[in-house]
């Protein structure tokens, strides 16, 4: 097909404007990182620095010598660890069994689950729930409360029931149980969803924020994400000026952002084709 | 074992309940799956509910609390504060919806355009990034770049001459909408590409194949072919959108401040604050559960709409 000039002018300035978008992501993020790695001196004069004037770890040790950011890191991890590990364990065995059809009751959960996306207590009463269990200022408060996302289950769900049949009822002729069936022939077939549904999971425990603040009293016990809120906000919303120079301030975001960005590239493969699974199915 | 079930089932009818018993034997095992997780919705999101009672209590305020019928919501309706937050949420919401709503379907008509391969896969892998930062991350990246003293924005916007003078974005009444409504697109909307860039793929090429032998340009396949292909997906997205109005809450809470109130404080925010920071735990049930019923008449009247016009349920 021959590509006409109005053609290929609009295909050049469709180009630049992604270009554009891309860099309106990535410039912050670049200047991020590059701050970070920056002298404290060269941080104080530029407060963004785009072009590296000699990199060095200063803030990344300052950061990781304070017990306080240290600790949070570590507290992060294992929260977001734990709370994914039980997330995938609640969803999958539901998302399972919920895409059953012998399953007694089946419509009546499924119907179950669906009306949790419309009726909502509110915040206070999900608070009074976690009280009453006794879990404020616990580290369970962070895992439990929040371990299953009902969107996450349905569409883990949408893929299940999407499976052939035929495969199931083999095995099952086989003499397979039924956590056979499901650990040894339905979740290794299932890894791009699975995969995509533990970024989504993985995402959401590493950056919580409103839950901790609600649920955890002790500061001790705060994560990385409450600690980079009270650095960057709490120093400038009273008029008072921080006493951290931009390259200590942005050493701690790139740590918050890192493990997210770190799986992001091994993981996006997946979540897309998920996602689409997803978003097809509406 | 299973065998023998089935066989017993065939040969003798028997009364429902001892069918029904025969059937939980058969399946004993993914019942067992689904136990934990019923567990979990009932504790997380069905027993909550419970606590709607206080709405209608003093709870929170005296030490022995009663039931004062509607009080709190009395108070409520008279309470300047209430209307400020539900003003605001319905202005952002409006805001979202005009300046947010579009930029997800440019950018998945954009990247459609790509016609190089590598550049289409590292668009999409640059723009999906922003939506798996935390707000903490996103809002103080902004908090630092839009700081009036060594924000890169201020600086950029004051040496080319556009500012005379820095301006406090964060703490500014008149631009503080403008922040949110902004990094909400710069958080989410590359991201919100993906559903329309679904749509889009899944457009049969026969139809655009047949509109280039009509003669038919970019912008006149644009509009025949590509848009009333997703328009489905576009009413959808519009629907869920309207029906999300209320939750809007994590991004606020992050980013606002005492001298941002006046046009940043909505619903859930104010619920947030009454009931966990000032311990009136009655009145902000309150609060929720207004918010709650106006979102599932909003979420109701979308599915109804969405029934009537596009023939699907949203739901």
């Amino acid at each position: 097909m021959q590509v006409s000039k109005s053609r290929r002018v609009f295909l050049i300035v469709n180009a630049i404007f992604m270009l554009l978008v891309c860099l309106a992501i990535v410039l912050p993020l670049w200047m991020v990182v590059i701050t970070s790695l920056s002298s404290n001196e060269v941080a104080a004069a530029e407060g963004f620095v785009f072009i590296p004037k000699g990199l060095e770890w200063t803030s990344y040790q300052a950061v990781f010598s304070s017990s306080g950011y240290t600790g949070a890191f570590i507290r992060s991890i294992g929260v977001t660890v734990s709370a994914t590990a039980l997330s995938m364990a609640l969803t999958t065995t539901m998302a399972y069994a919920l895409a059953q059809r012998e399953l007694a009751f089946r419509k009546f959960f499924m119907n179950a689950v669906l009306l949790t996306m419309v009726v909502d207590g509110g915040i206070i009463p999900f608070y009074m729930v976690v009280k009453q269990l006794g879990m404020i200022d616990t580290y369970a408060s962070l895992i439990i409360p929040m371990a299953i996302t009902t969107y996450n289950l349905i569409l883990m769900r949408n893929f299940f029931q999407s499976l052939p049949e035929s495969l199931m009822e083999s095995a099952r002729l086989d003499g397979c149980s039924e956590i056979g069936i499901l650990c040894r022939i339905v979740l290794p077939i299932s890894v791009p969803i699975l995969a995509a549904i533990l970024l989504f999971y993985a995402v959401g425990h590493w950056n919580r924020y409103f839950e901790v603040i609600m649920f955890i009293n002790s500061s001790k016990k705060y994560t990385l994400q409450v600690l980079l809120r009270q650095l960057i906000f709490q120093s400038e919303g009273d008029g008072t000026y921080s006493v951290q120079v931009n390259n200590f301030k942005m050493a701690v975001m790139v740590i918050t952002m890192l493990p997210i960005l770190a799986l992001y590239p091994f993981i996006q493969k997946y979540f897309i084709s998920g996602l689409m699974l997803g978003s097809v199915k509406g | 074992m299973p065998g023998k079930t089935l066989q017993s089932l065939q040969t003798q009818p028997t009364s429902k309940w001892q069918l029904f018993l025969k059937r939980f034997a058969k399946q004993k095992y993914i019942f067992m799956l689904v136990i934990p997780g019923v567990i979990w919705f009932i504790l997380f999101k069905y027993y909550p509910l419970r606590f709607i009672y206080n709405a209608f209590t003093n709870y929170g305020t005296v030490a022995h609390p009663r039931f004062t019928g509607l009080a709190n919501f009395q108070r409520l309706f008279l309470s300047p504060n209430f209307w400020r937050a539900f003003r605001n949420t319905l202005i952002l919401s409006f805001y979202n919806l005009i300046f947010y709503f579009p930029i997800p379907i440019i950018l998945a008509l954009s990247l459609n355009e790509l016609k190089n391969h590598f550049a289409k896969k590292a668009a999409q892998f640059v723009i999906y990034i922003p939506h798996f930062l935390s707000w903490v991350v996103v809002g103080g990246l902004f908090n630092m770049m839009l700081a009036p003293s060594d924000g890169i924005i201020n600086k950029v916007l004051v040496s080319t001459g556009i500012l005379s003078e820095p301006i406090y974005f964060m703490a500014s009444v008149k631009w503080f909408r403008t922040v949110l409504v902004g990094t909400e697109i710069w958080k989410s909307a590359g991201y919100g590409a993906v559903i329309y860039i679904a749509a889009i793929s899944s457009i049969d090429t026969q139809l655009y194949d047949a509109a280039a032998v009509d003669g038919a340009g970019y912008w006149a396949r644009t509009w025949h072919v590509t848009l009333p292909g997703i328009r489905n997906t576009i009413a959808t997205v519009l629907l869920l959108t309207l029906a999300r109005v209320m939750q809007m809450f994590e991004q606020i809470l992050v980013m606002y401040n005492s001298a941002v109130m006046d046009v940043a404080d909505v619903l859930r925010t104010f619920s947030y604050v009454e009931g966990l920071n000032r311990g009136n735990v009655g009145y902000a049930t309150a609060i929720g559960l207004f918010t709650s019923i106006v979102s599932v008449i909003l979420i109701l009247g979308c599915n109804i709409f969405s029934k009537k016009v596009l023939d699907e349920e949203i739901l």
